[in-house]
């Protein structure tokens, strides 16, 4: 197993960066930049990830002779000449910093929730020899936008999760490990299943994501941040046949004779199989793991889900029985459970959490796993992420710098030193100048190559978790699906 | 620079395949499955990705004692149960292998364009102690889907620049610089950018991502760099002089970067005033005098309705610079100056664009695109529908066809049996249950026991990827609508 396959922290940027340090006006000596959301599907973001970019490329001595050579080298045929790439500034850095970089960047704690259209982070270089280098790192800075985007839409869900739970369940014990991730095959790396799935448990608990696990202890001091449980999949039941499909199912119990246990139930016909395999076949085997406090999760796997699990839970009801909770709903035996993993988005749980609702049926009943759309169907439009120099000094003076294009005002950006003030319990984005500092909530969290800040997991999901000031997430719904955006 | 997050093959797969060792049937001897895509937004897929999956995780002695051991600790953890870490298979693995995988894995060659719905690669135990082996590295496998989708994405902008080029060009050999990839802060994650970058690649030579140059020189035996850029300004260094001297700023840019091309973004206040007045007065000579040295003036806006800033952009240009007119009747404007439009260039907004320009009289040679999420991050599995499942096992020394057939939905049916994928009747084919030929199959055996058995260079790859697909039209494809 070998390194990344980007061992230059000069070409991790955009190709053209490395022509802008000729382009700024003679006599800049400091450009300050700064990171946020203008918008979105969503009104918050989440802030997550910025520490493990920080650690994995950033920090300590980066910048040595060998990759100046070797990026001068790539870049002189990359361009077709020679005038571009700045190998004076960059051995300026390795000489003058012994290779790290003069940058220092303030953020919102990670986990903090910021209603959108507000400063995440900003970033100026140290050393006015080098103002170019705050732009430089913007194309990997900007990758926040991935782990920031996965935390959000995920939170989201489980704010859909949380009403039903609340108004259908006795309690919300289920609640974290209500939304499953199943995204490791589906997303485009294993370094983004690494930051994706590690994005998602700041919500919640359940994985299969295994590089986010290991991410997590790695770059953010945690041990173990998730769980999961021993399941079937296709290949496991269909290799048995159609006809001894109920055998494909006794064998995983038998295998797991102790705890939680989940078999995908539709490689043929899941009526059929929730019916006559779990229902009957192998009930007195499901009523055995049920008196040794085990449990059996059945999963459909295809279909119209809303309709599919209504279906499935009626079926299983009619097989073992239900109990009414204090809330008024249906539960299934506690060692019996259905779990949704096919077609899971933030547009499509409250659908089915909705049915079973209406149908009786407590959210508590159904777990719900998510792959691509938890993971890989997001993008740096969902929720607009932008890095934009807002300032500079040029000739000692400072100046406000903004882009305003007629052509579109939602690519407005903000100018000016930023800080990010709690103004009566509300995130605004304000001047520094004329503000006092002390009521900053955006933190030094790089300086110079050092790391300022060391974030846990634990406090990070202790900022992000469900309180009382949340937006109305039912209300955000109803918007959504009235402006049918994709 | 820390090490890549993952440093354990056997955490490169979801949780749940630790627990599928006990899952199959006693007697189970050999597991092979298949990758396809199942259909999809494309009707054909450009073949990519595998060797790097390969040699990045499953060539050699890849599997080590500290391995078994840590993924050991982690998966009782993750579990909190010590029953379903396989420590025996594993310890199997280093013991009868040497820690290299018993697999034999066959595959389309890259570069190859086919249709959708046919098997691109198997996979196959050659260890009757350990099957499960087989799809256990399904995870990491599937994610082969990426580069195959970005791959083919990438192809299709060709195809509607291609298209557009016979219709209103004279001259062709600037396609394939005509679509620069602008995606590396837009994708999910540094590897992500040097996987979709080198995809993007294969067809085109203009890129920004270095990233997929890297990638091509580490696992494709590329030399040097597969994509090309000029020094172009972003908004940071035209904003920074301030309003008022914008134009200074984009003189300021002619003067610095002298020779050969620039490229110019406009839009920081007032597109069409700056093109108006900057491009089309101020800086006009000097445009026209770099013309003469035989460089030229990218302009770029990047705001806006796509196919209305692009007309009113060439025709202020066309206005002040004069046009000629093509042999095929379409106006060109001189060589010195361009249009890039880099903003919301999905192939829909491609075609748009296009279209709009042609109607208009414009040549499409004289703009240029870019593309980032929409080339690189705006694609799933869903896209090209692809998926990896078992078709044949061997059961106590019985071959059987393994399948899913959910009534629930029909589309997620797969194939059974061991697969073939031949020529037949001027198409490409997959056939199925064993009934193909074996001396006709197009797959080739990549990867066996650890061993890379196939090493496809990048020049290869491309060379099979430039072609035009049978039996697909792109004004077809354009008009039938799509998801976007």
């Amino acid at each position: 197993m070998e390194a990344g396959i980007v061992q230059n922290v000069i070409l991790l940027v955009d190709s053209y960066k490395n022509s802008h340090h000729r382009q700024y006006p003679t006599g800049t000596s400091y450009i300050y930049s700064y990171f946020e959301s203008r918008g979105g599907k969503f009104p918050y973001t989440v802030f997550f990830g910025l520490q493990y970019i920080l650690k994995r490329w950033l920090q300590g001595p980066v910048i040595t002779k060998e990759m100046i050579q070797e990026a001068k080298e790539l870049h002189a045929q990359h361009f077709g000449r020679n005038d571009v790439f700045n190998e004076e500034g960059w051995n300026y850095i390795v000489e003058r910093h012994g290779g790290k970089l003069p940058l220092k960047v303030c953020a919102v704690p990670e986990g903090t929730i910021v209603p959108t259209k507000n400063v995440l982070f900003t970033v100026v270089n140290t050393d006015p020899m080098v103002p170019w280098l705050t732009s430089f790192f913007e194309t990997l800075l900007v990758q926040v936008w991935y782990p920031m985007t996965v935390a959000t839409n995920s939170r989201i869900q489980k704010q859909i999760l949380h009403h039903y739970h609340s108004k259908t369940n006795d309690d919300l014990d289920s609640l974290p490990r209500s939304l499953h991730d199943f995204g490791y095959r589906g997303v485009s790396s294993v370094e983004s299943a690494a930051i994706g799935g590690a994005a998602h448990l700041v919500n919640f608990e359940g994985t299969d994501t295994l590089a986010a696990l290991v991410f997590l202890r790695k770059y953010y001091h945690c041990n173990m941040a998730g769980y999961s449980i021993p399941a079937s999949e296709h290949s496991t039941v269909t290799i048995w046949g159609r006809d001894r499909e109920s055998d494909a199912h006794r064998n995983m119990l038998e295998a797991f004779p102790d705890g939680i246990v989940a078999s995908v139930s539709d490689s043929y016909n899941i009526w059929d199989t929730c019916e006559n395999i779990w229902g009957e076949e192998l009930r007195e085997l499901v009523l055995k793991r049920g008196k040794n406090g085990g449990a059996v999760y059945i999963r459909p796997d295809s279909g119209d889900p809303p309709t599919v699990v209504v279906k499935c839970l009626n079926i299983l009801g009619d097989a073992y029985g239900t109990t009414v909770n204090s809330k008024g709903y249906k539960m299934l035996p506690p060692y019996l459970r259905v779990i949704q993993g096919d077609g899971i988005s933030y547009k499509t749980i409250g659908k089915i959490l909705e049915n079973m609702k209406v149908n009786g049926w407590s959210a508590a009943n159904v777990g719900f796993g998510s792959g691509g759309s938890l993971l890989q169907k997001v993008n740096r439009d969902t929720q607009k992420c932008a890095y934009k120099c807002s300032h500079a000094i040029i000739d000692g003076k400072g100046v406000d710098v903004y882009k305003q294009p007629i052509t579109d005002p939602g690519k407005d950006s903000k100018k000016g030193r930023l800080a990010l003030h709690l103004i009566n319990g509300t995130y605004t984005t304000v001047q520094q100048e004329g503000n006092d500092p002390k009521l900053d909530m955006l933190v030094p969290v790089f300086k110079d190559g050092e790391l300022l800040k060391d974030y846990t997991l634990q406090e990070i999901r202790e900022r992000a978790k469900m309180c009382s000031s949340d937006i109305n997430v039912m209300q955000f719904l109803k918007e959504d699906s009235a402006n049918q955006d994709e | 620079m820390a090490s890549h997050p993952v440093d354990n093959l056997i955490l490169l797969a979801d949780c749940y395949k630790s627990s599928h060792y006990k899952a199959y049937p006693p007697g189970t001897t050999n597991l092979y499955a298949y990758f396809e895509s199942r259909g999809g937004k494309f009707p054909y897929t450009v073949f990519f990705g595998l060797q790097y999956i390969l040699k990045k995780w499953l060539c050699g002695p890849v599997l080590t004692k500290t391995m078994v051991e840590e993924a050991k600790e982690v998966i009782n953890q993750v579990f909190k149960r010590d029953d379903v870490f396989n420590e025996e298979g594993w310890n199997h693995i280093l013991e009868h292998h040497g820690g290299r995988l018993p697999l034999r894995i066959k595959a389309v060659p890259e570069g190859t364009v086919l249709s959708t719905k046919n098997v691109l690669f198997t996979v196959e135990s050659t260890d009757p102690a350990v099957p499960w082996v087989t799809n256990f590295f399904e995870t990491v496998l599937v994610q082969a889907w990426y580069p195959m989708t970005v791959a083919t994405n990438s192809h299709i902008y060709k195809q509607i620049i291609q298209h557009y080029s016979n219709l209103t060009s004279d001259n062709h050999d600037m396609v394939e610089w005509m679509m620069l990839d602008t995606g590396y802060r837009g994708v999910s994650s540094v590897e992500s950018a040097a996987i979709a970058g080198a995809a993007h690649m294969i067809n085109f030579k203009s890129s920004d991502t270095m990233a997929g140059s890297s990638l091509l020189r580490k696992y494709y035996h590329l030399k040097g760099v597969a994509g090309f850029s000029t020094p172009s300004s972003e908004h940071s260094t035209v904003t920074s002089w301030g309003r008022d001297n914008e134009e200074e700023a984009h003189k300021h840019m002619m003067d610095t970067y002298y020779k050969s091309d620039v490229g110019c973004v406009c839009d920081s206040y007032d597109l069409f005033k700056c093109l108006e007045e900057t491009w089309c007065g101020e800086l006009k000579e000097s445009v026209l005098e770099r013309g003469r040295r035989g460089g030229c003036v990218y302009l770029r806006p990047d705001s806006g309705d796509p196919k209305e800033v692009v007309l009113k952009s060439l025709e202020i240009l066309g206005k002040a610079y004069g046009t000629e007119v093509n042999s095929k009747g379409y106006k060109m404007l001189p060589s010195c100056v361009r249009v890039i439009q880099a903003d919301g260039v999905s192939h829909n907004t491609l075609w748009e664009v296009l279209e709009h320009i042609k109607t208009h009289g414009w040549s499409s040679g004289s703009v240029f695109f870019g593309a980032g999420a929409t080339l690189l991050q705006k694609v799933n599995r869903d896209t090209q529908k692809c998926a990896y499942k078992v078709s044949s096992a061997e059961v106590n020394g019985k071959c059987v066809e393994v399948y899913k057939q959910p009534i629930t939905d029909t589309g997620k049916t797969s194939k059974k049996g061991r697969l073939t994928l031949q020529h037949d009747n001027g198409n490409i084919t997959t056939f199925q249950c064993g009934q193909g030929d074996p001396s006709k199959d197009l797959l080739v055996t990549v990867f066996e026991n650890g061993v890379l058995l196939k090493d496809y260079t990048f020049q290869e790859v491309q060379d099979r990827a430039s072609v035009s697909p049978s039996h697909f039209n792109i004004e077809e494809y354009l008009h039938n609508g799509h998801m976007e």
